[in-house]
C-alpha cells in the first residue's frame, strides 16, 4: 500500500494540537519544583513548554496561512457529545501565537519584576495553568470543551489576580473577577447548550457552518443573550466592566498578560469565533455594537480621571475592548478586518504599556500619576518605550494604533443607529478624543515635566531583562505602524476565519481625505485641549457624585448572601433532627404524590400465613423499638434494647432465607454495639430532656408517617409481582461469575465497581474518624478528657483472668471461622465483608480482655496500611482484567483439581474479596483504635501483663521464696 | 418409635428447664440470686435440646452431627464469662466495699483492690 504522503503529513501535524494544549498544563507541574534550583532556572523551565508549544504552532502556521484547517479529535464522553477535539484555523492561530508569545515575554518580565519574597514557583505555575486554559479556549473544536477551558480561565485567573494573598485588594479583586466572569460563564453554558441543541452537534465547525439555521431558530435570541452575557462579563463590557480595574491589584505581569492579550480578549475571541453563526442580525447589531460603543466611551472618560497608572490602563483596556466589541457588532466584513487588526495592535501597545507602568512602579515605588513626572530624564529607555506605546494608543500616525483606529472611524462613519446617521460616528469620535487625552496624559504627566525631588524612591532604568519585553513590543508597534502591509497576511488569515469568507484587507497609512481623517484629526486636537484643561476638569470630576462600582457590587453580593443564608439557615440550622425532619417529610410527600399518580396496579399475590413464632418475633421487634423510644435518655439501656432489635432483624433474615444478610447483620450488630459502648463511655450517660411537648408531637407525627409510608411501600411491593434485575443475577451468577452465592457474586462481580467504591468510602470513614479524634484530642476536648476521671466506678480488675484465658482460646477459633467464611463466600453465605467483621470481633475481644495498648504493641501491621492494602489489592485485581483485554473489574474463574483435595474453584473475585476483607478489617479496627486513644488520653495506664492477676506468677514467686 | 420417645423426652426436659429458668428470673429477689436462674436454662435446658438434636440426626437421619458439640463448647465458654461480668458489675454498682464479706485471703476483692504484683524482684 502506498502511503499518501500529504495525508500522513496532515495527520502528524494535527496530532500536534492536543500536545500544544496539554503542554502548559504539564509544564505547570515543573516551576514548583524548579524554584529550588533558583529563580532563573524556574523562569527558564516555565518558558520551555511555552516555547515548545509556540514552535509546534509555527510549524503549523504556513499551512493555516494557506487556508488549511487542522483538526484532531480524541473521544472523551461521546454520550454527552463531549470530545477532546481541537482545531486550528486563522483566528485560533492568531490568538494562540499571541497567548504563547506574550506568555514568553511575561515570563521573562516577571522573572525581574517579582521580588525575592514572592513565591515565584507558585506564580509560574498559575501562569502556565492560565496559559493552558486560554490555549484550550482558542483551540477547542467542541463547545463543551471550550466551556471547560472557559471556566478554567476564570479559576486560574482568580489565582493569579489574588496572587498577593496578603493584600485585601488582591483578594477582593480576585473574588470579584471570579464572581463576575464565573456568573457569565454559567450563563454561557446555558447559551452553548441551546446552540448545540439547535444544530444537533457540539462541534464548533458544525455550528459555524449552520449559521442560517441558528438565526432562523426560535431559540436564537435566548442563546445569543446567554452567550453574550458570558462574553461581555469576560471582556469587561458595560455594565460588567467594573471588575477589570479591581483586578489591577494583581502583580503587573499578571495585568499585562490577562488584560492585554488573553483573559479579557477571550470574550472578544468568542464573539469573533461565533461571528459566522450569530452575527449579522439586527439584535446582534443593537446588542453588541451598542454595548461596545457605550463601553468604549465610558471607559475612555473614566480613564482620563484615574491617577493610578494601572487604573488608567485598565479603563483604557475597557474602552478598547468596547471598541473591538463594537466593530464585531457592526457585522460587516470591513469591521471584522478592523477588529482583527486592532486586536493585534492593542496587544502590542497595551502589553508594553502595562509593563512600562510596572517598571515605573517598581522603580519609583508609586503608580500615582500626581506624584510622578519628569521621569524622561531619569529613565530614558523606559520613557521611550512608554511614549511609543502610548502614542500608538492615542492613534497618532506612524504608530500601529493609528491605522486600526482610522479603520474603526471609517466603519463608524457610515453606521446608522436606528436611522440616526451621526450618533455612532460622533460617539466614536468622542471615545477616540478621550483616548487621545488619557494617552497624552500618560506621556506628559509621567515622563514629561520637570524632574521632581519627592519620589518615594529615586527611579532609574531597570536592568535589560526587565525592559526587553516591552521594548520588543514597542519595536513591533513602530514596524507595523510604518509598514502595515507586513501584517496584511496575518490579518487576512484571521479575518477569513472570523467571517468564514475570503477577505481582502488593505492596510495602509494614508487613506486619502475622508470622514475618518477629519474625525481623527478632531480627536487628536480635542484630546490635546482636554489634557490642557485636565486640572480644572479633574477637580470637577472629583467633586461630582459618581456611582462606585465596588460598593454597588459588594452591596449586591451581601444581599444575595443574606438571602441565601436566610434560606439555608432556616432549612439547615445545624440540628441534625431538623435536617432529618425536612428530608423525611419531603420524601413522604413526594412518595404520596407518586402514589396519587395511581400507577399502582392491583395486588397480584396472596398474603402468606403468619406462623406463631414469627408473630412473636414481630411483637418483640415492636416492643423493643417502642422501648428504645421510651428509654432513649438512658443511653446504655437503650443500647441493650437496640441489640435486641438487631438480633431480631437477623432472625428475620434467616426466616426469609437470606443467610448472607443475617450473618452480616449479626456481625455488624456486634461490632457496632461494641464501638458504641466504647464511645458512650466518654459521653454523658443520659440524654438531657430538651424538647418541648410540641416538638415531640410534631416529630412523632413525622416519624409515624414515615414509618407507615415505608411499611406500606414494602407491603405494596411484596403483594405484587414486579420485574427486577434479580432474575438476571440468579441466571448468570454461576454461569458468568462462577459462584453459587448470588449475593457474593453481585458484590464482587456484577456490582464490583460499587463495592470498590464502598470499601474506599469505608476506608475514608475510618481515616476520618481517626483524624477527627486526632483533632479532638489535641484541642480543648482533650484537655477536658485529661482532667476528668472515668475510673471512679470502675473495677480494679481491669483484665480478668477468666476473660483473658477464654479470649485466648477463642482467637484462633474465631480467626479460623473468619477464614472459613471468607473462603466459602463465593458459593455459600459468607464473603470478605463478613469475614472482615468476624476477624475484627476476634481482635476486639483481645482488646477487651488484655487492654488496648497491650494488644496494639503485639500488632505488626498498622490499620492505615491495612485499609490501603485492601483498596490496593481490590484495585489491582480489577486492573488485572486490563491485562486480559477486558474492562476494569471483569472477573475470571477456573476450576482446579489437586489430589487429594476435591476439585475447587479459583476466581479472581476471591482476590477482590480479599481486598474487601482487608479494608473492612482495617477500617473497623482503626475506628476502635481511634476511640481507644481517648481512653489512653483519659489517663489509663498500660499493663505489662496480658491479665491483671496471673496465678502462675504467684506460684512461681512462692516457689522462689521456698527455695 | 422408641427413638421418637427419647428425643421428645429430651425436648420436653429442655423446655421445662427453660421455663424454670425464665420463671426464676421473675421470681427471685435480688440480682445475685437471679443470676442463677438462667444458668439452668442455658446448661440443662439448652443441653437437653442439643442432645435431642444429635439423637434426631443419628437415629432418624442416620448421620452424625457435630454442630451441637461446637455449640455446647461455645456455651460453656461464654456463659461463665457473662455471669462473671454481670456479677462484677453488680458488686461494683450496687454493693459498697464495706458491706462485702471478708475474703479471708491475703488480698481483698479484686473489684476494689489492685491485683498483686509479682515483679522480677520478688
Amino acid at each position: 500500500m502506498i502511503l499518501d504522503l500529504a495525508e500522513w503529513r496532515m495527520s502528524i501535524d494535527s496530532s500536534f494540537l492536543p500536545i500544544i494544549s496539554l503542554l502548559p498544563f504539564l509544564g505547570a507541574l515543573v516551576p514548583g519544583l524548579m524554584i529550588r534550583a533558583g529563580r532563573t532556572a524556574c523562569a527558564t523551565f516555565t518558558a520551555l513548554p511555552t516555547f515548545l508549544a509556540l514552535v509546534m504552532l509555527l510549524i503549523l502556521a504556513p499551512g493555516v496561512m494557506r487556508g488549511e484547517v487542522y483538526t484532531a479529535e480524541i473521544a472523551w464522553l461521546p454520550q454527552l457529545g463531549l470530545s477532546a477535539s481541537f482545531f486550528l484555523d486563522g483566528l485560533g492561530l492568531l490568538f494562540a501565537v499571541m497567548i504563547l508569545g506574550v506568555g514568553l515575554l511575561i515570563t521573562l518580565y516577571a522573572r525581574f519584576y517579582l521580588s525575592k519574597d514572592d513565591p515565584m514557583g507558585q506564580f509560574y505555575t498559575y501562569l502556565l495553568l492560565f496559559q493552558g486554559a486560554m490555549l484550550g479556549i482558542v483551540l477547542s473544536d467542541n463547545i463543551l470543551l471550550l466551556l471547560v477551558f472557559w471556566e478554567l480561565t476564570s479559576l486560574s485567573s482568580f489565582l493569579l489576580i489574588g496572587y498577593w494573598k496578603h493584600l485585601p485588594e488582591g483578594r477582593q479583586g480576585a473574588r470579584m473577577a471570579l464572581a463576575v466572569t464565573g456568573a457569565g460563564g454559567l450563563a454561557m453554558i446555558g447559551g452553548m447548550l441551546i446552540l448545540g441543541n439547535i444544530v444537533g452537534s457540539y462541534n464548533l465547525t458544525d455550528i459555524l457552518a449552520a449559521g442560517d439555521q441558528i438565526k432562523a431558530s426560535d431559540w436564537y435570541v435566548p442563546a445569543l443573550i446567554l452567550i453574550l452575557l458570558g462574553a461581555f462579563t469576560k471582556s469587561a463590557q458595560f455594565p460588567f466592566h467594573f471588575w477589570l480595574p479591581h483586578a489591577m491589584a494583581a502583580p503587573t505581569p499578571v495585568s499585562a498578560y490577562l488584560h492585554s492579550a488573553t483573559m479579557v480578549k477571550a470574550g472578544v475571541f468568542l464573539m469573533a469565533r461565533m461571528w459566522p453563526a450569530l452575527a449579522g442580525t439586527e439584535i446582534w447589531f443593537y446588542l453588541v455594537a451598542t454595548v461596545g460603543l457605550i463601553t468604549m466611551v465610558l471607559g475612555a472618560v473614566i480613564a482620563l480621571f484615574k491617577d493610578d497608572l494601572k487604573a488608567l490602563l485598565a479603563f483604557s483596556t475597557v474602552s478598547h475592548l468596547g471598541l473591538l466589541t463594537m466593530l464585531l457588532g457592526f457585522g460587516t466584513k470591513a469591521a471584522a478586518i478592523a477588529a482583527v487588526f486592532h486586536i493585534i495592535n492593542h496587544l502590542t501597545f497595551k502589553a508594553a504599556l502595562f509593563m512600562t507602568a510596572g517598571i515605573v512602579d517598581h522603580e519609583a515605588h508609586t503608580r500615582d500619576i500626581k506624584r510622578l513626572g519628569g521621569l524622561a530624564r531619569l529613565m530614558p529607555v523606559t520613557a521611550t518605550i512608554g511614549t511609543v506605546a502610548a502614542l500608538s494608543m492615542a492613534g497618532i500616525p506612524l504608530f500601529n494604533g493609528f491605522i486600526s483606529k482610522e479603520m474603526m472611524l471609517e466603519e463608524a462613519s457610515h453606521t446608522y443607529w436606528f436611522q440616526n446617521p451621526w450618533i455612532v460616528p460622533a460617539l466614536a469620535t468622542l471615545g477616540a478624543l478621550f483616548s487621545v487625552a488619557y494617552s497624552l496624559r500618560f506621556i506628559f504627566h509621567v515622563f514629561g515635566g520637570p524632574v521632581r525631588d519627592d519620589y518615594p524612591h529615586h527611579p532609574h532604568d531597570p536592568p535589560f531583562g526587565m525592559y526587553a519585553a516591552p521594548a520588543l513590543l514597542a519595536v513591533l508597534v513602530v514596524v507595523i505602524g510604518i509598514a502595515p502591509f507586513l501584517a496584511e497576511p496575518v490579518v487576512k488569515m484571521a479575518a477569513n476565519a472570523v467571517t468564514g469568507a475570503e477577505t481582502k484587507p488593505y492596510l495602509k497609512i494614508w487613506h486619502g481625505i475622508n470622514p475618518a481623517l477629519f474625525m481623527s484629526v478632531g480627536a487628536i486636537l480635542g484630546g490635546a485641549v482636554l489634557l490642557a484643561l485636565h486640572r480644572p476638569l479633574d477637580r470637577a470630576w472629583i467633586a461630582a457624585p459618581r456611582p462606585e462600582a465596588k460598593v454597588i457590587f459588594d452591596g449586591l453580593v451581601a444581599t444575595v448572601v443574606r438571602w441565601t443564608r436566610g434560606i439555608s439557615e432556616a432549612l439547615h440550622n445545624g440540628a441534625i433532627s431538623r435536617y432529618l425532619a425536612y428530608f423525611v417529610t419531603a420524601t413522604v410527600i413526594v412518595g404520596f404524590a407518586a402514589y396519587q399518580g395511581g400507577a399502582l396496579g392491583a395486588p397480584t399475590r396472596e398474603m402468606l400465613p403468619v406462623p406463631i413464632p414469627v408473630f412473636f418475633g414481630w411483637l418483640l421487634l415492636i416492643i423493643a423499638t417502642a422501648t428504645v423510644v421510651i428509654l432513649h435518655r438512658q443511653r446504655f439501656l437503650a443500647l441493650v434494647v437496640i441489640g435486641v432489635v438487631g438480633l431480631m432483624v437477623s432472625a428475620g433474615f434467616v426466616y426469609l432465607s437470606a443467610p448472607d444478610l443475617a450473618l452480616t447483620q449479626i456481625s455488624v450488630e456486634t461490632v457496632t454495639i461494641m464501638l458504641l459502648l466504647l464511645a458512650l463511655h466518654f459521653l454523658p450517660k443520659e440524654t438531657p430532656a430538651e424538647s418541648t411537648g410540641l416538638r415531640i408531637g410534631s416529630d412523632a407525627v413525622v416519624a409515624v408517617a414515615a414509618g407507615l409510608a415505608v411499611g406500606l411501600l414494602a407491603f405494596a411491593f411484596m403483594m405484587r409481582d414486579f420485574d427486577s434485575i434479580s432474575a438476571y443475577h440468579l441466571a448468570n451468577s454461576y454461569k458468568g461469575g462462577g459462584g453459587t452465592n448470588v449475593v457474593n457474586v453481585i458484590l464482587v462481580d456484577f456490582r464490583g465497581y460499587d463495592t470498590y467504591g464502598e470499601i474506599i468510602v469505608l476506608g475514608i470513614a475510618g481515616l476520618a474518624i481517626f483524624a477527627l479524634m486526632e483533632a479532638l484530642l489535641s484541642g480543648p476536648a482533650g484537655a477536658r478528657l485529661r482532667n476528668s476521671s472515668y475510673d471512679l466506678d470502675r473495677s480494679r480488675d481491669r483484665h480478668p483472668l477468666m476473660m483473658v484465658v477464654v479470649t485466648r482460646l477463642m482467637l484462633p477459633i474465631a480467626i479460623m471461622v473468619g477464614v472459613y467464611i471468607f473462603l466459602r463466600g463465593h458459593n455459600q453465605p459468607g464473603g470478605g465483608f463478613v469475614a472482615g467483621l468476624v476477624v475484627s470481633i476476634a481482635l476486639l475481644m483481645q482488646y477487651m480482655a488484655s487492654g488496648f495498648a497491650w494488644t496494639t504493641r503485639r500488632q505488626k501491621i498498622k490499620y492505615h496500611t491495612l485499609i490501603g492494602l485492601g483498596v490496593l489489592v481490590a484495585g489491582l485485581t480489577g486492573a488485572g482484567a486490563w491485562l486480559a483485554g477486558r474492562p476494569f473489574l471483569t472477573s475470571a474463574f477456573g476450576y482446579v483439581h489437586l489430589e487429594p483435595i476435591e476439585e475447587f474453584e479459583l476466581a479472581t473475585a476471591a482476590l477482590f474479596d480479599l481486598g474487601v476483607f482487608l479494608c473492612v478489617l482495617g477500617a473497623v479496627m482503626l475506628m476502635l483504635y481511634s476511640l481507644s486513644r481517648m481512653a489512653r488520653h483519659a489517663g489509663e495506664t498500660v499493663n505489662k501483663e496480658p491479665m491483671g492477676y496471673d496465678p502462675s506468677r504467684a506460684v512461681e514467686s512462692l516457689r522462689k521464696k521456698a527455695e | 418409635m422408641l427413638a421418637e420417645i427419647v428425643i421428645s423426652a429430651f425436648l420436653v426436659i429442655g423446655g421445662i428447664f427453660g421455663l424454670v429458668g425464665s420463671y426464676g428470673l421473675l421470681k427471685l429477689r435480688d440480682c445475685m440470686q437471679r443470676l442463677h436462674a438462667p444458668t439452668k436454662a442455658s446448661t440443662v435446658g439448652v443441653g437437653s435440646v442439643l442432645i435431642a438434636s444429635m439423637l434426631y440426626f443419628l437415629l432418624v437421619k442416620g448421620q452424625v452431627s457435630f454442630h451441637e458439640v461446637m455449640i455446647t463448647l461455645f456455651l460453656f465458654l461464654t456463659a461463665p464469662i457473662t455471669a462473671h461480668f454481670m456479677a462484677q458489675v453488680h458488686v461494683r454498682l450496687r454493693e459498697r466495699e464495706d458491706d462485702l464479706p471478708e475474703t479471708d485471703r491475703d488480698f481483698g476483692w479484686s473489684i476494689y483492690e489492685d491485683p498483686p504484683v509479682y515483679g522480677d524482684g520478688d
